[in-house]
């Protein structure tokens, strides 16, 4: 797949009169409303069911039934004015923010490995006061995403051409390099793709941080098939068939991993084997998860998020959604979950713009999979790995970069052809 | 799908990015589809009921036990709502001040549910445990105070591996019902103490009969129990929210016994005074309907406190074990004791009838016509059947008598030759027909079931030397059931009755379920010659060895039996008297059983005189009439007229006409008040005291002592102290001592009150060799029952 590309559109060009200062910094137009309707309707939704499942909870360790919506209740309201005000962000700030966003990510990756909270193993918080009882913690891996999906949007904009014929723009070759060198302008931007994503997940993974880690090289994985069309689909499609097959062995064969990531094979395998720890959640979200049958037990009476489901607040919130809304209820939020990818596609789809467009593609990519990773982990199809439901789980810096998220998503579909028919 | 004319990306970008949202959507979002219909709706069932088996409390509620009551509907046995006391020693353990809050329940809740302080810990001490009880069955009164003590504040300081609380410790205020809970429990009521405790039987833990009726009639007086099924968190504490699904318990049905309550209180003070006369280990005794069957009382002496089973209730034998040194020993004879204050030895103990059984030997033989009121024996002291000598108890012999006087004079070698002309088949029919074979099939558990080869002979091995000890009531055992309603046959016209002791069973609306009918197991003898026995039974009583049953007007027919434990390894004696009144159309039959009297031991002795006294007072209570002879009347005296409102001296002439004695007290011209008063009948004689200003109450006499004197005597020594005298007995016999008086020596009672004097006769009652007024072994070498 060598030939070389067929421009349909290109980055902007450069405005040639300087704009006045608030067009250059907001957007226009109208927003995509049925996207906006999405996510109000998940974000409602979400907090309604995320009390449902955590008062018991949080009247048994914090004396206070609504300790946990309250918090929620309010970076959700944020939250919404966050989305509201980064609707209006015109996109050449964002790509402003592209370079000096990756640079603090990768900053902050390797300051947490060495400044952390200590909740146990984990190396994934950075404490905001002291150490052992923080104000306010900030996850480094959530910032990072987001900092790729910004810089990846950058990138693939502005070395959307064929780095080799860009470089023979430039003036870089004269036609007959050496092979390595050709070699080397044609991949150049193709392998600092993969080494930022390869860095970061390897920081990532430093931190102890599977769950992040496994989103992570999604997004960017993703990005790169969908961004960088260098690399031939075949290439993928190997790719992928290795992946599973590797996958299929593991889970086979789960004697051939080190004893203590064998034992979670097995433990995935088979969840009533190991009712304790990791097991023992997944067990009891599997009951709360099959008490709910066709329609649920009704709003408010779950009976597992009685102490029985560990922290039902957080990653297995959609277990007791389950429980008491049943599998109409619960296949309601997937169609939701879906119409919202859907609808992230669509806008991206009709971006002018190749930066928007990416850019909605990574943050829409990176809610679909942490909601199907969920469902698939409450539900034990897949591993417990610790991925919060977007909009459901709690966690107030979650949820607020949530909504900041689906902001930039707001302020993509401004310049979005489908709304301006 | 996109426009794809309004197509804006390239196309390589929109395919790829077409690539991924089908696969996310397919992929990604499928496997988490699959996943809810795997779980939600194939499984869902399967993990429903596992999340149900730890979500659920399952909590039984116990029905309502159904009550015994007594003929007249007096209760007998009831049950009330109590609760259970229990603790958590799990999470007590957790607790950082453990030993203060343990200290706590030693030090107040322990003495509030009556336990010890070593209990609580020994409970406690099950750390792994959620659920230890403590106490069970507490009352209404003693759950406040325990509530009370549950609710006072408490701070819970728990060591947790808690990662929230990085000193490992969690603070929280509660109270002591995070460790002392309280389930519902019944508890089980016997109104009336132990009386015919035998009967009832008691329950034991969970509400279940462990014996008598509440252990036979378990089934029907425990009713279904219900259940309430709640749901509860994890930590097992109750959801607030509404959850529970209530299935009502069906109480169980209720008892009417039989048993008449005063009936049975007189058997009971009749057998405990007869126990103490006699020096024995026990009494037993039965009153039964004769016609029905049914039983009016039942008791054993010493009995227990149903609610306190597992206290000696025998005051002396209590104070004997608890002075054993050493502490098994003590421990073992406790238990031995528990478990034998627990037998209903009316239906349990098992021993020669003796004498009583002639009776049996003389039906068989007046039915089979082998003999007839004019058939003459002439007793020489001894009989020789085969190559053994059988004696009589009277040394020398009684000579000759006639049938009548064979029964009266309970004569062993007249008894053993109308045995021998009977034969081992005939005698054996009757055996089997009076149900000696087999048990009388009441309505109460262990009843003896007599085993041939051990406890009574087989037909086959019955020789002629094991028939003749067999016709005078030895060499085989019988329960005093078995005997009570044998003799009863004889009452009844020779109809063998089933004996019971449930009249009917209601169900909780109190509308009767199941009435008993009398059954009649078999006609063994023909009315005519139950007759014929009747008359001669009544003979023993008017003159013969069961002189000291005879009760003035009430025509007492019964039979003295003396004879020796087989089974018990020590030996010993068991004295009884059977008999039933009126002799001529009998309702009522009763048999005393004393079981190792010391001293002295033949049933004439020591069985027949309580046995007057119950019969005296069932018979009244039965409102039974009277029908006394010319003689008897005159004994008995006249009854005192009514005096009251009348002028002094027209009452006191009118009653010395009549016979009485007068003494006037107080100034006052018409007669206030009377003692005895009106229509009591006092001796010819009596003193009559006419009171004409309301002062009874200050003239008191104190009753002296009556007893163990002649008749003659106690009538002087009560009318020296100011008191009119009642004798009864049988004065057609020599020898007459009083030996009981109704109202003690040294009690104060209004001058010329009336005291009851019972009076005996130790001559002739005698009907055994041992330790009477005759001597020498009664039977050489009685036949021994067989081993096989």
């Amino acid at each position: 797949m060598a030939r070389d590309e067929t421009l349909e559109w290109g980055a902007p060009r450069r405005p040639e009169k300087k704009q006045p200062l608030a067009q250059r910094l907001f957007a226009y137009g109208g927003f995509d409303f049925p996207f906006m309707l999405i996510v109000t309707v998940l974000l409602c939704v979400g907090l309604v069911m995320m009390f449902s499942a955590s008062y018991v909870n949080a009247l048994k360790h914090e004396n206070d039934a609504y300790y946990y919506i309250k918090r929620q209740g309010i970076f959700a309201v944020l939250g919404l004015v966050t989305m509201l005000g980064l609707s209006k962000v015109n996109l050449n700030v964002l790509r402003g923010l592209a370079i000096p966003a990756i640079l603090v990510a990768f900053a902050l990756l390797a300051a947490v490995l060495f400044y952390h909270t200590n909740f146990g193993e984990f190396r994934r918080w950075l404490p905001i006061g002291s150490r052992a009882n923080p104000i306010l913690t900030l996850q480094p891996s959530e910032l990072a995403k987001m900092a790729l999906i910004l810089f990846f949007a950058y990138a693939m904009e502005k070395f959307q051409r064929p780095s080799y014929a860009l470089s023979r723009d430039a003036g870089l070759i004269s036609g007959r390099g050496t092979r390595i060198r050709r070699f080397a302008l044609r991949w150049w931007s193709t392998g600092l793709y993969m080494a930022v994503l390869l860095a970061m997940v390897a920081l990532i993974y430093l931190e102890n941080h599977i769950s992040g880690m496994v989103i992570t090289l999604g997004i960017g994985a993703l990005m790169i098939f969908i961004g960088e069309q260098r690399i031939p689909l075949w290439i993928y499609v190997a790719l992928v068939g290795a992946g599973v097959l590797v996958v299929m062995t593991v889970l086979k064969n789960p004697s051939i991993l080190p004893e203590h990531a064998a034992a979670r094979i097995e433990s995935f395998k088979d969840p009533m084997s190991d009712l304790q720890g990791a097991g023992w959640q997944t067990y009891q979200s599997l009951l709360a998860v099959g008490s709910g049958g066709w329609f649920g037990q009704g709003w408010g009476k779950s009976i597992q998020k009685h102490l029985y489901l560990p922290e039902p607040q957080n990653d297995f919130v959609f277990a007791i959604v389950c429980e008491e809304l049943g599998f109409v209820g619960a296949f309601v939020i997937l169609l939701l979950f879906i119409a919202l990818v859907w609808r992230g596609f669509m806008i991206a789809l009709h971006t002018k713009e190749r930066f928007g467009s990416l850019l909605v593609i990574g943050i829409v990519l990176q809610v679909g999979l942490q909601t199907a990773l969920n469902i698939g982990v409450v539900t034990a199809v897949l591993p417990n790995t610790g991925i919060p439901l977007p909009f459901f789980s709690y966690g107030g810096t979650a949820l607020l970069m949530l909504m900041a998220e689906m902001g930039i998503v707001l302020a993509v579909s401004r310049v979005s052809r489908e709304i301006k028919r | 799908m996109a426009q794809r004319g309004k197509q804006t990306t390239s196309d390589r970008l929109f395919r790829r990015a077409m690539i991924v949202l089908f696969t996310l959507i397919f992929a990604g979002f499928g496997a988490g589809a699959y996943g809810l219909v795997s779980v939600q709706l194939i499984n869902g069932a399967e993990y429903n009921a596992k999340a149900k088996e730890s979500q659920l409390r399952d909590t039984e509620l116990a029905a309502r036990r159904g009550t015994i009551y007594d003929i007249n509907g007096a209760a007998l046995a009831q049950s009330a709502s109590a609760s259970k006391v229990y603790i958590n020693p799990n999470s007590l353990d957790k607790a950082v001040n453990k030993a203060e809050i343990l200290d706590a329940l030693c030090g107040e809740l322990a003495p509030i549910l009556g336990i010890t302080a070593e209990k609580v810990r020994r409970q406690a001490g099950y750390v792994k445990n959620n659920y230890m009880a403590l106490q069970g069955q507490v009352d209404i009164g003693a759950m406040e105070k325990v509530n009370a003590f549950r609710s006072q504040e408490l701070i819970v300081q728990e060591r947790t591996d808690d990662p929230d609380y990085p000193d490992g410790i969690k603070t929280t205020k509660a109270t002591y019902k995070y460790y002392v809970g309280v389930q519902p429990d019944i508890i089980r009521f016997y109104p009336l103490g132990n009386l015919a405790a035998n009967v009832l039987g008691f329950t034991g833990a969970e509400d279940i009969g462990r014996a008598g009726l509440e252990l036979f009639y378990n089934r029907t007086l425990t009713g279904t129990p219900g259940r309430i099924v709640s749901a509860k968190n994890a930590a097992d504490a109750d959801l607030p929210i509404d959850y529970e699904s209530i299935y009502d318990p069906v109480p169980g049905h209720s008892l009417v016994l039989t048993i008449d309550e005063v009936v049975q209180r007189y058997l009971e003070r009749a057998l405990e005074q007869a126990k103490i006369d006699a020096k024995a280990k026990a009494a037993y005794g039965i009153v039964m309907d004769v016609k029905t069957g049914a039983v009016l009382g039942m008791a054993c002496a010493p009995n227990y406190d149903p609610a306190n089973y597992q206290q000696i209730h025998d005051k002396e034998l209590r104070a004997r074990i608890a002075s054993i040194a050493d502490e098994e020993e003590r421990e073992k004879a406790f238990n031995n004791a528990m478990m034998a204050q627990w037998r209903n030895g009316t239906l349990e103990l098992t021993y020669e009838p003796g004498s009583v059984f002639k009776t049996i030997t003389f039906s068989a033989a007046l039915e089979e016509g082998i003999v007839d009121q004019d058939t003459h024996f002439s007793c020489g002291g001894s009989i020789r059947i085969a190559n053994r000598t059988m004696r009589c108890h009277k040394q020398g012999g009684h000579g000759p008598q006639v049938l009548a006087e064979g029964l009266m004079n309970s004569c062993n070698p007249f008894t053993i030759w109308i045995g021998q002309q009977l034969g081992v088949e005939k005698f054996y029919k009757y055996f089997e027909g009076f149900g000696f074979t087999e048990p009388t099939g009441i309505d109460l558990p262990g009843e003896y079931s007599p085993r041939k080869g051990v406890n009574i002979h087989a037909q086959e091995n019955m020789g002629i030397v094991e028939l003749a000890s067999c016709s005078f009531g030895q060499s085989f055992e019988a329960s005093p059931i078995q005997i009570i309603t044998a003799v009863s046959a004889i009452a009844n016209g020779g109809r063998l009755m089933r004996p019971y002791i449930v009249e009917r069973e209601l169900n909780e609306d109190g509308q009767v379920v199941r009435q008993t009918q009398p059954v009649v197991r078999r006609q063994v003898i023909s009315e005519n010659t139950a007759r014929q026995i009747r008359v001669m039974m009544e003979g023993v009583v008017v003159s013969g060895t069961g002189k000291n049953g005879y009760v003035a007007g009430a025509h007492v027919a019964g039979k003295t039996g003396t004879s020796q434990k087989l089974s018990d390894p020590e030996g010993g004696y068991v004295a009884s008297f059977c008999a039933f009144a009126p002799a001529d159309n009998p309702e009522v039959a009763l048999l005393i059983a004393i079981d190792d009297p010391q001293g002295m031991i033949n049933g004439g002795q020591i069985a027949a005189p309580p046995a007057a006294q119950i019969m005296e007072n069932v018979l009244a209570h039965k409102n039974i009439e009277m029908r006394y002879t010319e003689k008897e009347q005159e004994e008995l005296g006249g009854s005192t007229p009514d005096m009251s409102r009348r002028p002094v001296g027209e009452a006191k002439s009118y009653l010395e006409q009549a016979g009485f004695r007068v003494q006037v007290i107080g100034e006052g011209a018409g007669v206030l008040h009377q003692i005895p008063e009106p229509g009591q009948s006092i001796a010819k004689g009596g003193l009559v005291i006419l009171y004409t200003d309301g002062s009874e109450s200050n003239h008191t006499v104190t009753v002296p002592k009556l007893t163990g004197m002649s008749i003659n005597q106690a009538s002087r020594e009560a009318a020296a102290a100011g008191l009119n005298v009642k004798l009864t007995g049988n004065f057609d016999s020599n020898g007459l001592i009083t030996y009981r008086q109704s109202i003690p020596a040294g009690s104060r009672v209004p001058l010329g009150s009336t005291v009851t004097v019972h009076f005996v006769s130790n001559i002739g009652v005698i009907d055994s060799a041992e330790g009477g007024d005759t001597a020498g072994d009664a039977v050489e070498e009685a036949a021994e029952p067989a081993e096989d």
